[in-house]
């Protein structure tokens, strides 16, 4: 009777994720893969077909705002590192006390606001009659209003502000559990700082490194608000590419296909990252 | 990358509760933004009972959210008036119109008339005119005065001042601007895909004199009125609006014409309140509500004799705008044959990736 | 150039003290430390043994004093440069390497040549006996061998001392005695100086050529092992090395070669040695080794004489109450007639004392001069 009464249980716990996974993940990519699949012949008529996928291929256009959507978002995904790094350090093994949690509670302030009203601060900030532009004319600066939204670096600015969260958080719990002594015991046998970084932190750091990496570069791909809010008439960002097709277009078929190539793409990028960095998904992961 | 997807099927999720949430004495109104201000709700509310969900959308967006359901989750929509036979061609997100149950006596019988004509398919009629108005230009008088048709908003002079959507209106009227009549071509595709190459042409080389393509009106709206922009492919209501806070601002009819656009209501094929909704239609085209509906939109109606009831400042405003020979000179938007919007999205895709 | 008689010192402190905030946790410590000697640092937790250590690593910084190595002061020199090395209390090994590139990191970060760095590595791991271990993740290791790689990668660098920070606490008792008589051959054979921090004081005698006591951020005494046990300074290092009865008592006559104490529960005994600091009446502290008690079993109905005796021996009476029995640490609570005290006496290993148990009548004795007497 136990075992049973405890399958039971089980299926019970397990019923809301397996219903939220069949209906609301599982599901939708087989529609969309099966829509990716048809060509519309006619009004109401459609017929089996590769061309979506081919068109992808085909189409300079495509294909190059899905490389430089690629291309940023490692960018953005590197730069995020760089100065997620220091910050997590500082916090995992420099602050104490009431500081650390209060750092901790400063990068996760920016989080309290939805994404789009945090872009339309950085737009506040950034636009030609706004703050920052203001500020450098008043400071004599520069002499008249300068634009610094609508520019790649300012997409990159936006990107990295929306993902340090989700790099600091597993470099801090990965920092946390560095034995303190390890450290010191290179800098005891002679480590410099860099090698002391080199040699014991980042290798011991490397999982939360990759997970970090792998959340943020995906969120970062995935990003529609950001790049097309602050990139505006240059952004190409490949979401709104996949966005325009199923909403402006009501081409689902093309945009069904993006979703899909962006899913495969996208994977195998992380997956190149994992074998570059030597990493396990399974380790990575946990 | 999910997002697009999860917004479909999201869409999907939240009418199918709607509708079995919905009882017959409520009305899911999928409209513009100002078609159905709270005042006129509330006044339809008291006089019926039935409740008004007023859901705010654009042309695309109502045609993928009918598309997405079938054609349920709204009980009446508004989509502009060349949009309707394509989409239900090819998605069948409508249901046709008894024109029986309309009170065709409170319309403007060219405009009934017309409309009637544009949103036949295969002999049913899916439409009948509600709000009407134009795309043309808004302009700061004083900063950018040269501006008088589509094309000069790539003058040279305008280095990152002027702003327009990456949509159709836009192809439409620059291909107007530069002698073409795209109207006439809408069956030639051949013809059509011509002299949409022009107009792309044209709009990759104005990209410098671009900010950034709007997508909101009231982004645009901001970046007028805070001097960044100094000309903008546009509404009409939208330049009134800023006309009555900067005088210097104006919309301006386009030497080469403004595109006329009327708005209808349409039956969502899935439609719970049919009733309702042509009770919302008579209501809304009484003279005195249609007028409170042309204040907040800013555009005016189908509805005849409402003039009278409009404050006299749109009226001048509309006048300032439009000469009699400006009038004449709106273009109206035929429906667009299937098949056109897909050869402009190309267009606009590859304007967007272009860099100068 | 320096003056000699501080050059043929290895390490030493002069006055250091360390401040956390109102806390003291190093309290003008000031100690010289021979060359090639074994010094233990032996003391409570909290004592500021700890803190002292990472100051002569270079992890802390002195708030005064000086630190010099071989007759240099060294509190400008950061940790990476300074001639000590340390083995820390979790030995620290990197996990990420191998065992013979553990050992070889200090010799890499001097960047020495290839080849020498691998002799010294093979040889160094041959002389901590793991020669075929090189090739080794640090988790294949057992807690021992872990503890000589630790060692043997700090020693490679041949530094002027070796700092040891509780090393052995993380092992198992059987493997702790034995790694504490290989740690004492270790530092014999390669004849560097250890600095060895403990608070258990079987490691610091066992080990050690010399031991400072430390409590509450000074040194209580530093000396041989034996010195320590046999003629302790002071009340603490009397009860912190080595088990001791204790008794508290005052003064009650005193002569040329002693005095005589009373506890308050009336037993009387007689002390002799270093009471310089005594005055009649006054209260002292008398610790008595459990070890230096004789102890004989009596008849049931005989009764020694009780209280301080003749030739300065103390003789008396008493019950056992209770038989610890440890091997050969043995030991039996005896309460003594004519008094509520009780005493710990350790148990001979000759036959007759196999059978003893609780209610067996004994005698016990022991020399004035065993007892070590401090002033309250």
């Amino acid at each position: 009777m136990k075992p049973q009464h405890f399958k039971f249980g089980l299926a019970l716990l397990l019923t809301p994720i397996l219903l939220w996974l069949t209906l609301l993940i599982a599901l939708p990519h087989v529609d969309m893969a099966m829509i990716s699949l048809r060509e519309r012949v006619s009004a109401g008529t459609y017929a089996f077909s590769w061309s979506n996928y081919t068109a992808f291929f085909t189409e300079p256009l495509y294909w190059r705002t899905f490389m430089r959507t690629a291309v940023m978002s490692i960018m953005a995904t590197a730069l995020t590192l760089l100065i997620a790094f220091p910050i997590s350090f500082y916090i995992a093994k420099v602050a104490r006390g009431r500081l650390r949690p209060l750092l901790f509670l400063l990068c996760l302030v920016p989080f309290w606001v939805s994404e789009l009203v945090r872009t339309y601060g950085w737009m506040i900030l950034l636009r030609e009659t706004g703050v920052l532009s203001s500020l450098l004319q008043w400071l004599g600066w520069v002499d008249g209003p300068v634009e610094m939204l609508y520019q790649d670096a300012t997409i990159m600015v936006g990107l990295v502000y929306t993902s340090m969260l989700f790099m600091v958080v597993p470099l801090v719990s990965t920092l946390d559990s560095l034995d303190d002594s390890l450290i010191e015991a290179a800098y005891d046998l002679g480590a410099s700082h860099w090698r002391v970084m080199r040699d014991v932190v980042i290798p011991h750091a490397a999982p939360g490194i990759v997970s970090g990496c792998i959340v943020v570069f995906m969120l970062t791909l995935g990003n529609y608000l950001t790049p097309t809010l602050l990139g505006g008439k240059d952004s190409l960002w490949f979401t709104e590419q996949i966005y325009t097709q199923f909403i402006t277009r009501f081409n689902w078929e093309q945009g069904s296909a993006f979703g899909i190539l962006l899913l495969i793409l996208s994977s195998l990028i992380v997956w190149i990252g994992l074998r570059l960095s030597r990493q396990s998904f399974t380790k990575v992961m946990s | 990358m999910k997002k697009v997807f999860k917004r479909a099927s999201l869409t999907l999720l939240i009418g199918a509760l709607a509708s079995s949430v919905a009882n017959a004495e409520a009305l899911r109104l999928l409209t513009w933004g100002g078609y159905a201000p709270d005042e006129v709700v509330a006044q339809f509310e008291k006089e019926t009972g039935i409740d008004v969900e007023v859901t705010k959308s654009n042309n695309e967006d109502m045609i993928s959210k009918l598309r997405a359901t079938g054609g349920s989750g709204f009980d009446l929509a508004q989509p502009s008036q060349d949009r309707v036979t394509s989409a239900q061609a090819d998605f069948n997100i409508y249901k046709p119109i008894d024109l029986s149950k309309i009170d065709a006596d409170k319309f403007i019988p060219s405009m009934l008339e017309a409309t009637r004509k544009n949103t036949q398919l295969d002999g049913k009629v899916y439409g009948v005119p509600h709000v009407w108005g134009t795309s043309g230009l808004i302009v700061n008088r004083k900063s950018a005065p040269a501006v008088a048709d589509y094309t000069d908003l790539c003058a040279a002079g305008l280095n990152g001042d002027v702003s327009y959507r990456l949509k159709r209106p836009t192809l439409i009227g620059f291909a107007f601007a530069m002698g073409e009549d795209p109207f006439s071509a809408y069956n030639d595709k051949n013809k059509y895909q011509a002299i949409l190459n022009k107009v792309e042409e044209k709009l990759i080389s104005c990209k410098g004199a671009v900010k950034t393509y709007w997508s909101g009106g009231d982004d645009l709206l901001n970046l007028i009125r805070s001097g960044e922009v100094k000309a903008a492919m546009a509404w009409d209501s939208g330049g009134w609006k800023l006309n009555s806070e900067i005088p210097d601002v104006t919309f301006v009819a386009p030497k080469s014409g403004a595109l006329g656009w009327i708005d209808t209501f349409a039956l969502p094929r899935k439609t719970k309140a049919e009733d309702a909704a042509y009770k919302w239609i008579n209501f809304v085209m009484r003279p005195e509500i249609a007028a409170k509906i042309t204040e907040s939109a800013g555009n005016f109606t189908a509805s005849k004799g409402s003039d009278e009831y409009v404050n006299a400042t749109l009226k001048k405003q509309f006048q300032e705008s439009f000469s009699a020979q400006a009038v004449d000179n709106i273009k109206w938007y035929p429906p667009v044959p299937p098949g056109l919007e897909e050869m402009e999205g190309k267009v606009l895709d590859r304007v967007k990736a272009a860099r100068l | 150039m320096s003056d000699p008689v501080t050059t043929s010192f290895d390490l030493e402190c002069r006055n250091v003290r360390k401040n956390f905030a109102a806390f003291t946790a190093v309290n003008d410590v000031s100690f010289q430390i021979p060359q090639g000697s074994f010094f233990s640092i032996l003391g409570p937790s909290g004592c500021g043994k700890t803190t002292l250590l990472r100051m002569l690593a270079g992890f802390q910084q002195p708030d005064a004093g000086d630190i010099l190595i071989k007759g240099r002061s060294v509190l400008d020199t950061p940790p990476n440069k300074r001639p000590v090395n340390m083995v820390f209390q979790h030995l620290a090994l990197f996990p990420n390497m191998t065992v013979a590139e553990n050992v070889a990191y200090g010799l890499r970060r001097r960047k020495a040549p290839r080849h020498e760095i691998e002799t010294a590595v093979k040889d160094m791991l041959a002389r901590v006996g793991l020669p075929d271990s090189g090739g080794k993740r640090i988790d294949q290791l057992s807690g021992g061998q872990k503890q000589r790689i630790a060692i043997a990668r700090c020693l490679v660098l041949r530094p002027d001392v070796l700092l040891l920070d509780e090393p052995l606490g993380a092992l198992d008792l059987k493997l702790r005695e034995q790694m504490k008589v290989e740690l004492k051959h270790l530092q014999e054979k390669f004849g560097t100086t250890f600095v060895y921090i403990t608070h258990d004081q079987s490691e610091a005698l066992v080990m050690s050529d010399h031991i400072a006591v430390m409590n509450k951020g000074r040194f209580e005494q530093v000396g041989t092992p034996q010195e320590l046990y046999y003629q302790p300074d002071t009340a603490f290092v009397a009860s912190f090395v080595g088990d001791s009865n204790c008794w508290r008592g005052t003064l009650v006559s005193r002569d040329s070669e002693g005095a005589a104490i009373r506890t308050a529960s009336g037993l009387q005994f007689r002390v002799e040695g270093a009471l310089e600091n005594l005055q009649q009446g006054q209260e002292a502290q008398v610790y008595l080794r459990p070890e230096a008690v004789k102890i004989e079993l009596a008849s049931a109905s005989s009764h020694g004489d009780a209280g301080a005796g003749r030739g300065g021996e103390n003789c008396f009476s008493g019950v056992v109450d209770a038989v610890l029995f440890d091997g050969a640490r043995s030991q039996v609570q005896v309460s003594l007639d004519h008094s509520s005290e009780s005493i710990s006496v350790a148990l001979p290993q000759t036959p007759m004392f196999h059978n003893i148990g609780k209610g067996q009548r004994v005698l016990l004795s022991w020399a004035a001069g065993q007892c070590s007497c401090f002033p309250v």
